[in-house]
Order: structure tokens, then sequence, then C-alpha cells
């Protein structure tokens, strides 16, 4: 895959901004942001609308047969409107999981009704602050999932969750459907990710992987999650600079633009660097899918989006001083979302050894 | 127009059968004239086998080929450390301009010829005492003098100058007019009555800048490169032109791998280093930085081949790159403990961290430092506002000094 985008991604990036830029709406996130467990249901309905959940699941299933370049595309845009529902990047993980299982009565299952929006899904791996627990305190048998995974990401909506469980012969990616499972959303600062502990109790599941071979799908799963969502911290981080520049031309202190203060100007100058390599990193990962260094340009791609993002977060409100604190101007649904992302999908300590270990060659 | 794989090709069997005499490691512990001697031989060498002025057009002496080419072929050359860092300026800027602005077309192609083959070496004078990132501040007066010239000032960090035949200056004509305007740009024989260069040793312990009179010096009007009053466009237009560079997301100091191989091999309370968090996350960190630089370069490549104008984000590369180097040194050095007092003036510092740390200072200002290319992405990439400057708009013998 190149990384120089075709007309055709050209066109997914343009018309997926415009078309949030013209509906999303400020007022509509804020008020979302004191309701726990509800989900921006206009950007779904959107989301369907425009086959973006089909974007990345084969033909063959009903999807539009594209990759990680065009889902990340979609992301970006996704990002720089703070659009509020994590299901784009867990459905694309659990399509990734399925197809690469070879399970054909799951494929059939599921991938059609994620293709079309119907169905949303959690990845339910990470238990505390450990991303892939060696040993799940949920654990697997006789196809049933026992357990709790705490403050899932989409859990409080979500209609199945690819589950990583301890079974009788080492780890097991289950697939569980959510129906009868009971959850509890989380109250949250940042609602619309739907956070909630799902309590597993004799769940009915089925084996996606077990094993090894588990263990080498959770990783790849994540990685192509993390490119995914580091596209959408791109984007994020990409709006918080214009955001700062715009109000650095225009806000007046002692007689000049603010902007024309060093102290302001270098600040912004860095936020452009952290997005351009951050977007550089992203471009890399997302055309190496399926490629040996993948993993690696995963990494790089999650861990200098989450700086940016996060910097970029802080040092747009520095730059607005008191006006970026309000709720009402509403740059704390970028700063949330930052470190909300940066959490999701493992965070920077966990893909820094990742990197470290993929470097030096350490089994991780 | 050559095919890229093969012309690359072809630059690899050239390079490699240059390595036994010229590459870093046969030069191990030569003098400066020993290298510049290895230098020019080298570049004949380079020039008779087709690889001199790659990009510069047939009519004065180039190969006509691609700036992909010449980034082709650097990206080689740098791998095998070839003796080129004298003509790296005097091939980038001075000389180009001659040919750009000189209108003796045969004085031009003798000049490139010679230069090409490291016969002669140009150097670029626009630095001083009273201005380094503010060009246009510059001191160094002409006066007409007869048909011709007079110039008197100085210079400053000027590169190379000690071993330089000719060099491109930028002079101030007229003191009377705005700042930018009263400036005129000529070339000038370094070996003239009234110029003196004095090297200047730098902080890492080398000399290859130096200090450079001008007393009385006489200039033909020939020697003017542009119009009179126009040398700051010439001027803008020299910094412009080697934007076709190899870049190298290292700062041009060690390679990330070094490090790693450091880590492995060193421990912190009886445990490999590698295994320390904050000697991974600072890997991890830099890796992560490093490879979206060079995914920006590749990306920028990739653009141009499709005829494309590369983007703006290529300005990241130096101020990222060396202020990163500097940083990591300082911790290699660290790792190191007592082992990293030891120090080799005349170490590379592609591969010595004590090296790469005494020097980075100097890769941060050299070529813009690390301000004036905030200032420059803020202003002309992001459109801010210029700085407050009380300079505009007024006579330059009226700028309060």
């Amino acid at each position: 895959m190149s990384m120089l985008y075709d007309e055709g991604q050209q066109a997914i990036a343009t018309e997926s901004r415009r078309v949030l830029d013209a509906r999303m709406e400020k007022a509509r996130l804020l008020r979302l942001l004191e309701q726990v467990g509800e989900a921006d249901q206009p950007f779904w309905d959107t989301a369907v609308e425009q086959g973006w959940t089909a974007l990345a699941v084969p033909e063959a299933f009903g999807g539009l047969g594209l990759g990680l370049v065009e889902l990340g595309l979609v992301a970006q845009a996704a990002g720089a409107a703070t659009s509020g529902a994590p299901f784009l990047t867990s459905g694309y993980g659990l399509s990734s999981a399925l197809l690469s299982s070879a399970n054909v009565d799951l494929q059939t299952a599921w991938l059609p009704r994620l293709a079309a929006g119907e169905v949303t899904a959690a990845i339910a791996f990470a238990e505390g602050n450990t991303i892939l627990p060696a040993a799940p305190a949920v654990s697997f048998a006789d196809g049933k999932l026992s357990g709790t995974k705490h403050a899932v990401v989409g859990g409080a909506k979500a209609h199945v969750a690819l589950v990583w469980s301890s079974g009788p012969n080492g780890p097991v990616l289950a697939l569980a459907d959510l129906a009868s499972v009971r959850r509890s959303a989380i109250s949250s600062y940042d609602n619309t990710r739907l956070h909630a502990d799902l309590i597993f109790a004799d769940a009915p599941s089925s084996i996606v992987a077990e094993g090894d071979a588990a263990l080498a799908m959770a990783r790849d799963v994540l990685a192509r999650m993390a490119v995914v969502t580091a596209h959408e911290q791109v984007g994020g981080a990409e709006a918080l600079l214009h955001i700062a520049r715009e109000y650095a031309v225009t806000r007046k202190a002692f007689g000049q633009p603010i902007g024309a203060f060093q102290s302001i100007k270098h600040r912004i100058a860095e936020m452009y660097g952290l997005v351009e390599i951050a977007r550089a990193n992203c471009i890399h990962a997302a055309a190496s899918e399926g490629q040996p260094g993948f993993l690696i340009a995963a990494a790089d791609a999650r861990i200098s989006a989450t700086e940016a993002y996060d910097t970029n977060a802080r040092d747009c409100m520095q730059v607005h001083g008191g006006i970026g604190v309000t709720w009402e101007l509403g740059l704390h649904l970028h700063m949330r979302r930052a470190r909300s992302l940066a959490a999701e999908q493992g965070n920077l300590l966990f893909w820094e050894d990742l990197l470290v270990n993929q470097l030096t060659g350490e089994a991780a | 127009m050559t095919d890229l794989a093969t012309f690359r090709s072809n630059a690899i069997a050239f390079l490699d059968s240059m390595v036994p005499k010229y590459a870093r490691t046969a030069r191990a512990g030569n003098t400066v004239e020993q290298d510049l001697a290895l230098g020019r031989e080298y570049m004949a060498a380079r020039y008779d086998a087709g690889f001199g002025g790659i990009n510069w057009s047939p009519d004065v002496g180039g190969q006509g080929l691609s700036n992909m080419h010449k980034i082709a072929f650097d990206a080689e050359e740098m791998e095998r450390g070839m003796p080129v860092q004298f003509f790296g300026i005097s091939l980038g800027m001075p000389v180009p301009i001659l040919i750009a602005y000189c209108e003796d077309k045969d004085f031009v192609k003798e000049r490139v010829r010679k230069a090409l083959r490291g016969e002669e070496i140009w150097c670029q004078m626009f630095s001083e005492p009273s201005g380094g990132s503010d060009l246009a501040a510059l001191r160094t007066r002409v006066e007409p003098d007869g048909n011709g010239w007079k110039m008197n000032g100085q210079k400053i960090w000027t590169s190379w100058a000690q071993y330089c035949d000719y060099g491109v200056i930028v002079t101030r004509s007229d003191p009377t007019v705005e700042k930018h305007k009263g400036l005129t740009y000529f070339w000038i024989d370094m070996k003239a009555k009234g110029v003196e260069v004095r090297p200047i040793k730098l902080a890492g312990g080398d000399s290859h800048v130096n200090e450079v009179f001008f007393d009385d010096v006489r200039l033909e009007d020939e020697q003017r490169l542009g119009a009179v009053g126009g040398g700051f466009g010439v001027a803008l237009h020299t910094l412009m032109i080697e934007r076709y560079i190899a870049t190298d997301s290292a700062g041009f100091g060690p390679h990330l791998d070094q490090f790693v191989k450091l880590a492995n091999e060193t421990e912190i309370n009886g445990k490999p280093a590698i295994e320390d968090g904050r000697i991974r996350s600072a890997i991890a960190r830099n890796h992560a930085m490093r490879a979206g630089l060079d995914s920006i370069t590749k990306r920028a490549f990739l653009m141009m081949q499709a005829g494309m104008q590369p983007g703006p984000e290529g300005s990241l590369q130096k101020l990222v790159a060396v202020r990163s180097r500097q940083k990591l040194s300082e911790l290699a050095m660290d790792l190191k403990g007592n082992d990293s007092f030891a120090f080799d003036p005349h170490a590379y510092v592609k591969t010595d961290w004590g090296t790469s740390w005494l020097n980075a200072p100097t890769g941060r200002i050299a070529g813009g430092s690390d301000e004036v290319l905030l200032n420059t992405i803020a202003e002309k990439v992001l459109g801010l506002p210029q700085d407050h400057r009380p300079d505009k708009g007024i006579p330059f013998n009226q700028i309060p000094a």
C-alpha cells in the first residue's frame, strides 16, 4: 500500500470531514457529557448511512472491501469532530479478529451485521491497568464466560464483546452476545465512550482463538485498533492546532494579536510539529497493514499520536487563557477525549514496552 | 533520464569502489589537511565517473538528472562516509548562485568544472557579528570606487573559508534606505588583497568556521550578482536552493540502534539497562519521533517522484532531529557513567556520543536556530503574525543600535 493517498482515499477524507462538519453540534456533545451511558446517536446514524461501518469488511460479507487507510481517514475526521461513539474502532477490531480466525460460522453470523451497522461491538481485553493480563480474571469454560471486565469502552451499549479470558488450556478470545449480560454503566469524564462494567455469569460464548493463537490475535487486534485510534487522535490534535491558531490571530492583548508573541507562536508551531510527525506515522502504519513491520509502525503511530493529542489539548487551552477553561467553549471536549483515547487500546506505557520489546527481539 | 533504480545501483557500484581508499574507516586518524587532499581526489573521481552536478543542467557541465537522483546518490554517499564535507556548501549554494546570476558564461563553466572536481572551493559569506538570524542587519559595506567597488567589514561563521578560492557575499551598498533594500550581492576572490581569514575554534575543538575581514578589497562591477540594491533577493534565492538535501532523523548524530545496543550492554542497579523503564521510554519516544520524520521524508520523496510539491512538514526535520539528538546523547553519556569521560575530539559525530553531545549546540544554531525555525513555521506555514519589528519601514542608518 502506498504512502500517498489515491483519489478515492482523498475523497473519503474530504467527504467524511464535510458530513461531520455539517452534522456535529457542540451543544449536543456538551449535553451528552453529563449523561451516563448515552451514545451520540446522530453520529452513529451518520456512520451507518455513510457506509463507514462497512469500509473495512470484505465485499463477500456485505462490506466495501477497503482497509485501514480508508478507515483511518474517517477516524481522523471523527477525531476532529470529537464525535461520540467508540464503535467504528471496536467494530473494526472484532471484524479483523473474525477474519483472521478462519471460523466461517462466526464470520457469516457477525460480519454482515457489523458491516450494516446493526450490531455494535466492544473489545474487552484489559483488566485494571493491564492491557493484556497474562492470567485474566475473567474465565472461559464449557462455552461460558464468568467474571467481570471493568470499564469496558462501548460496554454500555454494545451488542457483542470480544473478551480476553483464561481458559483451561491458556488464554481464550471469546465472543459473547451481551443481550443477557448484566452491565453497569460508569459515570466517566467522557461519557459518550460508554464505559461500563460487563458482568459475565455463565454467559454463552464462542471461541474465536485459543492459546498462543489467541495472544497473537489479541495483539494484532490491539495494533489495528491502535492505528485507527491514532488517526482519531491526529484528527483531534490537528483540530486543536487550528483552533489555537485561529484564536491567536484574532485575540489581541497589549495592542497586538497574541499570535505575535513568541511564547504563543512557538507553542503553536510545536503543536504543528507533533501533528505532522504523528500523521506521518499513521500514514506509514496504515500502509504497512499486514506486513512484517506493522506492530512497530502501529506503536510509533500510537505513541506519537497520544503525545500530540494530549499536548495539543493542554496547549490549546493555555493559548486561550480564561475562556479556554469554560464549559461553553468546549475545548474540554477535546481534553477529555485526548485522555480517554490515550487510555483505550493500551496506554503509552504499554506501547512503549511493546515497541522496545519489538526492537530488541524480546518476548513480550 | 536514467531510471532511478539503475542509477542507484550504478552509484552504489561506484561508491563501493571508492570505499577502500576514501571511506571514513580508511581515513581514521587523518588530519584535516590529509582529509582535504583525499576529498579533492575523491571529487575528481566522482566527477569523472559522471556523478558530479547530478541535478545540474548539462549546459553548465551537470548531468541533467532529477533532484531524486541527487538525493539517492547523496544518501548512499553519506552512508559510506566519503570526505565531501569541504565541498557541501560550495556546491550547495555559492556555485548554483554563480550559475544563476553571473553573465560571463565561460567563466562560470570553468568555475563549475573546477568546483565539481574539488579543485576549487567556494564559501558563502552572510552572517556577521551584528547579525546571524537577522541577515539584513549586516554591516559590511561597499562604496563605488571608479568603475567598481571597494569593500570593508567583517563576516563570521564562514565554513571552510580557510581553504576557499572564491566566495559569495552580501554587502550593504546603501545605508540610507530600509535594511532589506540597501544590499548588493557579489562573488569575490578569497585570495584577493585585503581579504584575511582567521579560523574560529569551536566548543568541540575543531575549526571549520572562520572570521573573514575585508580591508579596502577591490571588486569589479562584473563581480556583482543581481542588481544594485537587489542583494536580499539573491540571498533568499541562495537559501532556497538547497531544498533537495538528504535529511537525517538522527539529527546527524548516532543512530538509535547504537543507543539500544548501549542499553543492552550496560547495567543499572545490577539489571540490564534495557529493562529500565526510563531507558525504555526514551528509546520508544525517540523511535516514534524519528520514524515520523523518516515517514515525512519518504512521503516527500514519493510526492516529488509523482511530480507533486511536498508539504511544508519537511521544515520540521532539523528542528526536531537535532534537539532530540542532544538529549539522547546526554542520556547515553549518563548510561556510560565514568566511561563517558574519555573524549576524543576527532571522534565521528555519528558514532560517538560525547562528540555528538558536544557538537549538538552547533547543529541547533547553524542554518537557522531552533527559535528562528519555529518562527518560520509559525509565520510561513501557519500564517501567524510577524514579531514586533521596530526596524521596519525606516532607513538602516536610523535603526536604534
